[in-house]
């Protein structure tokens, strides 16, 4: 019986983790599936839900707008996650070096990261205005003709990836300062006595040792910006032309503006194998 | 103060206590047995006239009903989210007992299952013909009453006189598409170097409502009924790319040529009053964005034009009609109570001060002509002219499918702004998307 028992504990001890996993990630998966198949909408929500086969992803490629929408995703995702890594990757190597209070300004380039999506997005709606931001004011104080940062669909997408930096970058900033403070100090003063140069040393022993945390770090923030919507709903709803409308905002607008939950739930399954994709590339990397 | 002294104190103080409780239940017995009622409402921002309205209409249920002690508990939330908890608490069966709802929700929640109908109780009520038949009509679906409008507000052209002045712009020129469009050429070139634009055109989510207007004066529809649908026999079916589109739509994209920028961001009439534009085809709320001791003497320095600009004299112009109507969710389980809530709400003695308050306006002959007209028309600037709006203005279609059938709209309408398309071929491809939409 005690033997039993033993057996049993470790997966008692795991019983509330997989509990709350089982309710709040793995149940609304399948819900989610599960809705995808049917025809719901909000007019169908208190009625039977008929089972519909693939029709929600028929419709879905059907759609040209979704087309847009994931091409639009990859040129937010790609700008969003090339400038959040490479400038959060350089100011946590530089203030990793001997910089007077580095802590403070640690702690207030982080500030952008604590700030709610919507404020943010609230904040650069009026910043890149046509009429009334500031941007625009500075390049007409300059004598330069203003710009339509959300009105061209040419520019749109870019003032988007700008805001997403903005926000984004304090992440990449902190991840990598956990990263750079776990290598142990000694390994660089054995560079040093050998020769290396800071240069050298940064790709020869900061890049490999950081790897993980790089990659990890790539992943997050891959999948934050593939899902993220707040931005590109506040600041821009989509437009124009649905030149800001990424895959996320896409599924957003059809399951709650349209009410087409099924379509919704369709898209946002798609997105799922978009993110479990990307992971699996990142963690490839990661083994080489 | 010794030990026995202290207890023999606090015990008598004890008793009297007791005593005294017990005697006021029993002095006032009424109160007491007062049945508990708490209704429960959602409704949308500004919160200001809900506190006004409801408060007021709270004091009326309540002498009228000595033996209940009514309390209400409404939750204002933003336009956006209005919609979506509504519905996220209706699908969940969460018992709520009055709503606002937005006229173009009213088809897609009765559709869902969500509201209650109202007919036989509006029918009782007796009061349909004191409406303006849009606005009766507005809380109809399939027939059936399902709310009541309390409030409209209608679009109109907003322009600032001194502005026009020095453009050597006679503002009644504006009133057709060729005077409208010289005037933006004259006062471009007037205020050139001073960060004021001549016309402001909406590009935002919401350009399909400023494009009706254009469709409605020239005769067109946005949807008509149409027999042989696959499953509903006659249904909706588009009609805007008719030819009366196609023009409307060609005045758009004049304005555009014209050098008239369209405006992504929108700021409900804030852009106006911030002077970045010289004329302005905005709401009513528009007033709004001046303070309230401004009103007095606004007319010195802005000026209105009851009109959308037409594509010439003899054609009649219109505008398109908005606002919020009270509908009762099927989940209420105080039916009976909120419709006396919401007829008082209605109810003229108690909507006008808050109409007043707020420069809405009425979609209840009553006050946007009876005795309460005057009062409105003495603190509301142009009231009489936003009022004599209304008995041509339009509204959206209600129906479910509305938010995709607009999304299309707006999709061809930036097309066309933005040079891809031409009106015809954008509205074409809209339709086509918006009749699968329907079912078609």
């Amino acid at each position: 019986m005690s033997n039993i028992l033993a057996k049993a504990e470790p997966y008692l001890f795991l019983t509330p983790a997989f509990a709350i996993l089982l309710i709040f990630l793995i149940f609304p998966l399948f819900w989610n599936i599960y809705i995808s198949f049917h025809n719901v909408s909000f007019i169908t929500i208190l009625k039977n839900w008929e089972y519909s086969g693939w029709t929600n992803f028929v419709d879905l490629f059907n759609d040209p707008n979704f087309y847009t929408s994931l091409k639009t995703t990859v040129l937010f995702v790609a700008g969003s996650v090339a400038l959040q890594f490479t400038i959060g990757m350089l100011m946590a190597v530089l203030l990793n070096q001997k910089v007077r209070a580095a802590g403070i300004l640690r702690a207030i380039f982080i500030i952008p990261w604590t700030i709610s999506a919507v404020i943010a997005a609230f904040s650069f709606k009026f910043i890149f205005d046509y009429n009334f931001g500031i941007l625009n004011y500075i390049f007409q104080q300059i004598g330069l003709q203003p710009v339509g940062w959300l009105s061209d669909p040419n520019i749109v997408i870019w003032s988007l990836v700008i805001a997403n930096m903005w926000y984004g970058t304090p992440f990449t900033l902190l991840f990598i300062t956990a990263g750079l403070l776990s290598i142990n100090p000694s390994i660089y003063e054995a560079a040093v006595i050998d020769g290396a140069t800071k240069f050298r040393s940064f790709l020869h022993i900061t890049l490999p040792l950081l790897k993980p945390f790089i990659v990890i770090n790539l992943i997050l923030i891959t999948m934050w910006s593939v899902n993220f919507f707040d931005l590109q709903l506040v600041m821009t709803g989509g437009g124009p032309l649905f030149a800001s409308t990424t895959a996320s905002l896409y599924m957003y607008r059809q399951a709650f503006e349209f009410g087409l939950l099924s379509r919704g739930a369709a898209a946002g399954l798609i997105l799922i194998i978009i993110n479990i994709s990307v992971a699996f590339v990142y963690l490839k990397l990661l083994k080489r | 103060m010794n030990m026995n002294k202290k207890v023999t104190f606090t015990a008598l103080f004890l008793i009297i206590s007791l005593i005294f409780t017990m005697t006021s239940g029993f002095v006032f017995p009424v109160s007491a047995q007062k049945k508990q009622v708490t209704l429960t409402a959602i409704v949308a921002e500004p919160k200001d006239r809900w506190d006004l309205l409801i408060n007021t209409a709270l004091q009326k249920l309540k002498q009228k009903h000595p033996d209940l002690d009514i309390k209400i508990d409404y939750r204002v939330l933003p336009y956006d989210a209005t919609r979506t908890q509504i519905l996220t608490a209706m699908a969940g069966k969460t018992p709520i007992d009055l709503i606002s709802a937005d006229q173009i929700w009213l088809g897609e929640f009765a559709q869902g299952g969500f509201l209650t109908d109202l007919s036989d109780r509006a029918k009782t009520w007796g009061r349909q013909s004191d409406w303006y038949q849009t606005n009766w009509d507005g809380g109809k679906y399939n027939g059936k009453v399902y709310g009541i409008w309390a409030w409209t507000d209608t679009r109109s052209m907003w322009y600032w006189k001194d502005l026009l002045n020095k453009a050597g712009v006679n503002p009644e020129s504006l009133q057709t598409w060729d005077g409208y469009l010289a005037g933006s050429k004259a006062l471009s070139n007037a205020l050139k170097g001073q960060g004021i634009q001549s016309m402001h055109l909406v590009g935002a989510s919401h350009s399909p409502d400023m494009w009706y207007p254009y469709l409605w004066m020239l005769g067109g529809e946005i949807l008509k009924q149409k027999s042989g649908h696959p499953t509903k026999g006659t249904y909706w079916y588009p009609a805007f790319n008719s030819t009366q589109g196609v023009k409307a739509l060609g005045f758009l994209k004049q304005q555009v040529d014209a050098g008239i920028k369209p405006q992504v961001n929108h700021f409900w009439g804030q852009e106006f009053a911030d002077r970045k534009f010289a004329v302005m085809l905005e709401g009513s709320w528009l007033l709004g964005t001046f303070p309230r001791d401004q009103w007095p003497t606004i007319n010195q320095k802005v000026g209105m034009l009851p009109v959308f600009p037409t594509p010439d004299k003899n054609t009649k112009s219109t505008t398109m009609m908005g606002g919020w109507i009270l509908s009762i969710p099927q989940t209420s389980q105080n039916k009976d109570l909120a419709w006396e809530l919401l007829t008082t709400m209605v109810d003229p003695g108690v909507l006008t001060p808050m109409l007043q308050k707020e420069g809405y306006l009425p979609t209840q002959k009553p006050i946007g002509e009876g005795p309460y007209a005057s009062k409105l028309n003495a603190s509301i600037p142009y009231y009489k002219e936003m009022v004599s709006m209304i008995q041509t203005a339009h509204s959206r279609p209600n129906i479910p499918e509305y938010p995709q059938i607009a999304d299309n709209i707006k999709q061809a309408i930036d097309e066309v702004y933005y040079g891809m398309k031409d009106p015809k071929q954008a509205l074409n491809d809209a339709a086509a998307k918006s009749a699968k939409a329907l079912g078609w």
